[in-house]
């Protein structure tokens, strides 16, 4: 993976350095909350309701062994032994002391981590495909441009103080784990008819209170382009998008309001006459950029294991572990392991400081000190032979990380809700952890098949509910608890966004809602189809017909 | 009026923090209690007036649970008890009568515990 | 009369006060006597503009957020100052367009901040080709100097032509030397 080098290390030390400062100023009352609020949110810095919360940038979702294990060292030492990991690949630690802060990024900066731009108005850690450079599907590594990004957007002079903040997501795969469809930039890598390599450029996805899917404006702009482009997009948005309303204020509005045809051509006559040599990178840094991903030197692996087949036989878990969490790798004799960090009962997205530990050292012993994480909470093993597979289950074990739940109806994505944060109306994570217990016998689980479930405790949407299979949003009904059912959206390459059950339920009633939706779905499902599948043949009758004759 | 308290964020720890004649206290069972609309927003103005010790002080509705004050809005209980998933973190574990009476009250669960905002289920 | 931080030289690496030649005049205010030099309102130059330069005063407009700079564009050569204002820190679309004015239009004059600004901004602000500040939370240039400098090393290039990390990476130095 890319390892920053001593340029890459001073931005972060002298970010550290800048913060510091202005923590000081803020203490010592030189800065107001007014004034120093954004200027902590830059940095990641949240007040929430019991502490204050700082969010880490994971870039694109890529960690390394030391710097997973540094994670943990913070955890231990700052907070209170765990982090949460997000759905957009970063880390949240929730126990955090304004004070302690300054030291805790030099601590993050002793292993390259920083938590530079992941909040505020400004361009945000880029989401990517926790299997980039691992997954035979890819036409290019989406990384390599994903750290173009990162160094172009990192303390971009012009574009730090947009209207709101700005998401973008960098895929290479025709099966889409970036959520690309719903962030303010999609890109997705494609070769044309030549074997040229191009970005498809949508603008406008997002989710909040008015969901868009993101709209093409071009279908194939030459990779070297990419970031005089991504700037006269930015540079449209920042000059035109509203200000005035920050419910209005995401490009997705600016889109919508102008049409997408009207924003392209707008961001077109700024590309065309922007100094672009001034801002692409040339050839020879993207050829630096692109050796720090191939570095690893595969080991020569027989494409069949039988090592691994003979402990499948012997172990009925690693089976279903394997058919459930386990993807092919582009190299013989590899695998992409999933680590669900979803075991029913557990927080989702929670993982403790002696478990990061684990995970770091497997990470080392048999793949390649590489660890990803996945928009979906869970985390990656991007590169593990296929004869280590037993070891690595073994492993996971004994830190209570084996859950063979990925993709299922128990791998729900939940934001913090109103137990940590400030701005929900409900809590989410109790309700995942109901609907898990349901969906806990790893049978009942698999003959329910691919679902996802998203919840968001608050219109906000950090749990993603727009695109779930079942979405499940928090409101505020008569100060009580009440959650609105969504069915049939969708994150991936055929993006679509729910549809409205009816009315909502009562925070009691979630989980007997959702099984009497799974009821419902094996009652109309044909062969193979998945939930989703099955409702969009059949639509919203049957599914609401199950749910409001039983939780009414 | 209703009971009424004050409460903020500790400006250098982030902790939630309750105003008790004129100093800042931890636990919400510490909390001044105000039964009249003049002293809670003398109180708050003191409070405002410490834009370095805390953030952002504001009044909150109080109800009685069992003979017990407790904040009228869900969030405010969460606040004062700390997360609902994790009963061993936050205020609420060392446990004693007024954590219970904030456990058991119900309703309320508005996304503000502001005083005015809070409609009372009746 | 009030000071500007403005820096010393254009390629300086350091902050001065300097003293403020120039008034900000409003919409319904009388320019003053003694053709003293003057900052004023897109629609006000485009109404009196013509007039006072032809007076031999010297003219600076002052842009609102909203306002487009390429209405400017023709006018730039004729201006002693263009005044870009930010009503909060957080707006940042007076950085876009300084940065419009600087590399597009070419504008080589005098590009002042006013409005909110903090030094919390200064590498920004300066970045994006504004050589000239009316703080508004009390810094002083010795403050300036260190936050627009704070960052030994760069990513992008911008107005203030510092060489980005991917050119010294290679030992290119950029095309103005």
């Amino acid at each position: 993976m890319y390892r920053y080098d001593a340029i890459d290390r001073s931005v972060i030390q002298d970010r550290s350095a800048e913060f510091r400062d202005q923590v000081e100023r803020r203490l010592s009352g030189a800065l107001t909350e007014e004034h120093f609020k954004p200027l902590r949110l830059m940095n990641g810095l949240y007040l929430q309701l019991h502490a204050y919360m700082l969010r880490v940038a994971i870039p694109y979702g890529a960690l390394s062994s030391d710097q997973l294990r540094g994670l943990a060292r913070i955890g231990r030492i700052y907070d209170k032994g765990y982090g949460h990991f997000t759905t957009r690949q970063n880390l949240q630690f929730n126990w955090i002391r304004l004070e302690q802060t300054p030291d805790i990024l030099d601590a993050l900066a002793e292993v390259d981590l920083h938590a530079i731009q992941t909040s505020g108005n400004c361009i945000r850690n880029t989401t990517s495909d926790p299997y980039a450079g691992a997954t035979a599907e890819e036409v290019d590594d989406p990384r390599v441009w994903c750290e173009a990004i990162r160094q172009w957007s990192t303390l971009h002079p012009e574009f730090s103080y947009l209207p709101r903040k700005f998401k973008i997501a960098v895929t290479a795969a025709p099966q889409d784990r970036t959520a690309a469809k719903v962030h303010d930039i999609g890109l997705v890598l494609r070769r044309d008819r030549d074997g040229q390599l191009g970005f498809e450029v949508m603008v406008g996805g997002g989710m909040g209170r008015t969901p868009y899917l993101g709209t093409t404006i071009r279908e194939h702009l030459p990779v070297q382009s990419l970031l005089s482009y991504l700037s006269a997009i930015l540079r449209v948005y920042n000059r035109h998008g509203r200000r005035d309303n920050i419910f209005k204020a995401r490009v997705k509005i600016l889109v919508a309001a102008l049409g997408a045809g009207e924003f392209a051509r707008q961001v077109e006559a700024e590309w065309t006459t922007m100094d672009r040599v001034a801002v692409d990178l040339p050839d020879v840094e993207l050829a630096r950029i692109r050796g720090a991903f191939s570095y690893v030197r595969f080991v020569d692996a027989s494409p069949v294991s039988s090592s691994l087949e003979a402990a499948r036989r012997a172990d009925p878990t690693l089976g279903r572990f394997v058919r459930n969490n386990v993807k092919p790798h582009k190299i013989a004799g590899h695998a992409i392991v999933n680590i669900s960090l979803k075991t029913p009962g557990e927080v989702p997205g929670d993982c403790s400081s002696d478990q990061m530990d684990a995970i770091a050292n497997l990470a080392d012993q048999y793949g390649y000190g590489e660890i990803r994480v996945t928009h979906e909470q869970n985390l990656v093993l991007p590169h593990v032979k296929l004869d280590d597979l037993a070891a690595v289950h073994a492993g996971l074990k004994a830190a209570g990380l084996a859950c063979p739940n990925v993709g299922l109806a128990s791998d729900i994505i939940a934001c913090p809700g109103l137990d940590y944060c400030s701005l929900a109306n409900t809590r989410a994570i109790p309700v995942a952890q109901s609907i898990a217990q349901r969906f806990s016998m790893p049978d009942v689980a698999e003959s329910v098949g691919e679902l996802k479930i998203k919840i968001s405790g608050c219109i906000n949407a950090c749990g993603h509910h727009h695109v779930g299979h079942i979405g499940i949003l928090g409101v505020d009904k008569k100060g009580e608890e009440f959650f609105q059912l969504t069915l049939g959206g969708s994150g991936a390459e055929d993006a679509s966004l729910g549809d409205v059950l009816g009315p909502a339920v009562a925070y009691d009633q979630v989980t007997p809602a959702v099984d009497a939706l799974v009821q419902a779905y094996l009652r109309e499902r044909r062969g193979a189809e998945r939930f989703l599948d099955t409702y969009r043949r059949v639509g919203l009758t049957p599914f609401k017909a199950a749910v409001y004759a039983e939780a009414h | 009026m209703s009971l009424a308290a004050v409460t903020a964020s500790d400006l250098r720890d982030g902790e939630v923090v309750f105003w008790a004649e004129g100093r800042w206290v931890k636990r919400f069972a510490d909390a001044e209690l105000f039964n009249a609309v003049e002293p809670g927003q003398a109180a708050l103005d003191l409070a405002r007036a410490q834009p370095t010790i805390v953030v952002e002080p504001y009044l909150i509705n109080l109800d009685l649970e069992g003979g017990v004050p407790v904040p009228t809005s869900y969030r405010e209980r969460v606040r004062a008890l700390g997360p609902t998933i994790h009963p061993e973190m936050g205020k609420q574990a060392e446990g004693g009568l007024v954590v219970q009476a904030l456990r058991a009250h119900a309703g309320g669960a508005r996304s503000s515990g502001r005083l005015g905002l809070i409609r009372l289920k009746r | 009369m009030p000071k500007l931080i403005s820096r010393d030289g254009p390629e300086a690496s350091s902050f001065v006060w300097r003293e403020d030649g120039f008034t900000h005049i409003a919409d319904d205010e009388a320019p003053g006597g003694e053709l003293g030099q003057v900052i004023i309102s897109l629609s006000r130059f485009q109404a009196d503009g013509d007039r006072w330069l032809a007076e031999g005063r010297s003219v600076g407009v002052r842009l609102k957020p909203e306002d487009p700079v390429e209405g400017l564009a023709y006018d730039l050569p004729r201006l002693a100052v263009v005044a870009l204002e930010f009503p909060k820190f957080r707006d940042g679309r007076a950085l876009s367009a300084a940065a419009l004015l600087r590399e597009r239009y070419g504008y080589a004059g005098e590009l002042r901040a006013v409005g909110e600004v903090v030094r919390d901004l200064a590498k920004e602000m300066s970045r994006c080709g504004f050589d000239s500040f009316e703080p508004s939370d009390g810094s002083t240039p010795e403050q300036w100097t260190i936050s627009v400098f704070r960052f030994r090393h760069v990513y992008q290039s911008a107005a203030d032509r510092r060489a980005p990390a991917f050119r010294e990476r290679i030992h290119i130095p950029t095309a103005e030397g």
